[in-house]
């Protein structure tokens, strides 16, 4: 689990769930990497809640109830489902211990198409999240 | 090249199927129906395949390129880079009119 910031719009916090879901959660690092993204200060952590969930990886059935007890902590974060697995499956649609969607079980914000997405698209659908919550 | 989105150039496609049986992650969807022809001169009408619908569902889509490779005709191809970002599912499977229109926006 870590807190990042968003370079440009330092008032979208977002927290990622690194629990090893699966590669796109090194999309997540390499938007670090590339400055598109800021390790939250330390002193922010524990006062503000996050607010953008990212569901980033494969959710197998065996993990669900980790990444539900995640969810269910943080009721006010909007919800991303990044990449293809967290989506719909992706590529392992058809097979069984694979959860087909977190949607199923949450309602998600934003869907990022990708397998894996890049960074820029992490990046544009945070920003569609911020400005979705300036707007609203 | 940035793997990041396929078009379609819909005027191309024969619908021979290839990208879809291909498709690693089963994410095209194609349906086409079969038509009769008469040519001037020709001894008997030519039966060619109409296409109806082309869906590619970029909810699954691994932008492996399998579609881009196989298709004989080059009816599909890579597109300039763009995020692919939408607050439902159902509107990230793209049909023919986005798969198309989508490319020439981005020209």
């Amino acid at each position: 689990m870590a807190r990042y910031q968003l370079a440009e719009h330092p008032h979208c916090e977002v927290e990622v769930l690194t629990a090893g879901l699966a590669c796109c959660t090194l999309e997540v690092e390499a938007a670090v990497t590339a400055g598109l993204l800021i390790p939250a200060q330390l002193g922010n952590q524990a006062s503000t809640p996050p607010s953008v969930l990212v569901i980033s990886g494969t959710v197998t059935d065996a993990l669900l109830p980790s990444v539900l007890d995640v969810i269910d902590r943080y009721p006010d974060a909007q919800l991303m489902s990044f990449g293809a697995c967290a989506t719909s499956g992706g590529p392992y649609w058809d097979s069984p211990p694979v959860t087909k969607g977190i949607d199923q079980f949450s309602d998600v914000a934003v869907y990022v198409a990708g397998c894996p997405p890049r960074p820029e698209a992490f990046v544009a659908a945070l920003l569609s999240l911020a400005q979705a919550g300036i707007s609203s | 090249m940035i793997h990041s989105f396929i078009a379609l150039l819909p005027d191309k496609c024969t619908s021979c199927m290839l990208c879809v049986r291909e498709c690693p992650a089963w994410c095209i969807h194609l349906d086409s129906h079969t038509e009769e022809v008469t040519e001037p001169g020709a001894r008997r009408p030519k039966k060619i395949n109409v296409l109806d619908s082309f869906d590619i569902d970029y909810s699954l889509c691994m932008y492996c390129g399998i579609c881009v490779d196989v298709c004989p005709f080059d009816a599909l191809e890579w597109d300039q880079h763009r995020a692919l970002i939408s607050d439902s599912r159902v509107d990230l499977t793209l049909g023919i009119t986005q798969l198309t229109s989508e490319k020439d926006s981005a020209n």
